[in-house]
């Protein structure tokens, strides 16, 4: 950049590539994500206890050997996901206005925060439901698209969805390429990814591997990103 | 500023591209500093003298200008101790960053399709 006055005649190549380079140097400023995936992880890998905790996975003998299917209510989400969401949510929201500040530059996160508060809402909206209307649950099992819905608008789900928003308003190819790994994990069933036999673990254990490979993964995803991000400078 | 010429226009044809150029955001600095202000919703005055290398003087300048012709609004604060000054842009400003990212991409078609024609 320099002072010069740019005639109109200037190339015009040349002055769009400055402007483009120039906002992509704002987005790259602006980037919160290790971040984002580090307190998202933190909230995904503490929910192991408590899940394993207040878990009740009704798969006695009795009930394999009269072929009905298991009967599984993890109660933690009720008190434990939504406040650690709204709370995590919150966190990522201070910390990029306060982070983004320091930089000399105005926050991007506002609509991430939001579709992931919503996101949030809208799981535990659906376990409540689901908690009184689906008990006893129908003898068949539920099809195919329902169980993906449901790992959809689990926690887990829900923050693979707001990701992608957060993907989309920092422009970040990467984050989105691994976002969207990061759904296609959790939206197939661990017994699927992994071929575990669910009697193997045993069933509390076995209901727990979502968190543990969300945790997992969102932990490897924030080192990744913040080590890419220290390597870049 | 260099004048703006442009080719003779027939009443059927569309104005030149560059005929559209508004001269206090056709310019590289206040072009990059509307660019800025944009992506960054709010920015603060030593975060554009860095990125756009430019004296303190020089940007106030610029600044002057684009504040003069409302395209942006300048305040004034304090981060502790430290005064801050934070630029924003103006729903004007907006306006004409995307008028003049619009103009220049139709010039550059432009140019590409006279390139063409001239093979």
């Amino acid at each position: 950049m320099t002072t010069d006055s740019v005639s109109a005649g200037d190339d015009p190549r040349r002055l769009l590539s400055d402007v483009r380079a120039l906002a992509h140097r704002v987005r790259l400023d602006q980037r919160v994500t290790p971040v984002a995936l580090l307190v998202l992880a933190a909230v995904s890998l503490v929910a192991i206890p408590i899940d394993w905790l207040f878990l009740n996975a009704d798969c006695g003998r009795a009930t394999i050997e009269s072929g009905a299917p298991c009967h599984i209510r993890g109660l933690s989400r009720g008190f434990y996901w939504l406040p650690a969401l709204l709370l995590a949510y919150s966190g990522i929201a201070v910390y990029a206005v306060r982070a983004t500040r320091a930089r000399g530059l105005g926050a991007r996160v506002l609509p991430y925060v939001l579709a992931g508060v919503a996101l949030a809402v809208l799981s535990a909206v659906a376990w409540v439901l689901a908690f009184f209307y689906l008990d006893p649950p129908p003898a068949d099992p539920f099809p195919a698209w329902v169980m993906v819905l449901d790992r959809l608008i689990a926690p887990a789900g829900t923050i693979g969805v707001a990701l992608l928003v957060l993907a989309w308003l920092e422009r970040h190819v990467a984050l989105l390429a691994y976002t969207l790994g990061y759904l296609a994990l959790m939206l197939v069933p661990p017994i699927e990814t992994f071929r575990i036999p669910p009697g193997l673990l045993g069933f509390h254990t076995f209901f727990l591997l979502p968190h543990l490979m969300s945790g997992i993964a969102l932990l490897l995803g924030g080192i990744g990103f913040a080590a890419a991000r220290r390597w870049r400078r | 500023m260099a004048p703006v010429t442009a080719e003779a226009e027939t009443p059927d044809q569309p104005p030149h591209p560059v005929t559209g150029l508004d001269d206090v955001v056709h310019q590289r600095v206040r072009l990059g500093i509307l660019t800025i202000a944009h992506e960054a919703r709010r920015v603060e005055f030593g975060y554009l003298r860095t990125q756009l290398q430019l004296t303190a003087g020089n940007l106030s300048q610029h600044l002057g200008v684009l504040e003069t012709a409302g395209l942006v609004e300048v305040e004034k604060g304090y981060a502790g101790k430290r005064g801050r000054t934070w630029i924003t842009l103006t729903t004007a400003g907006d306006a004409a960053l995307a008028e003049e990212i619009g103009r220049l991409k139709q010039l550059i078609a432009r140019v590409e399709t006279t390139a063409t024609e001239d093979r």
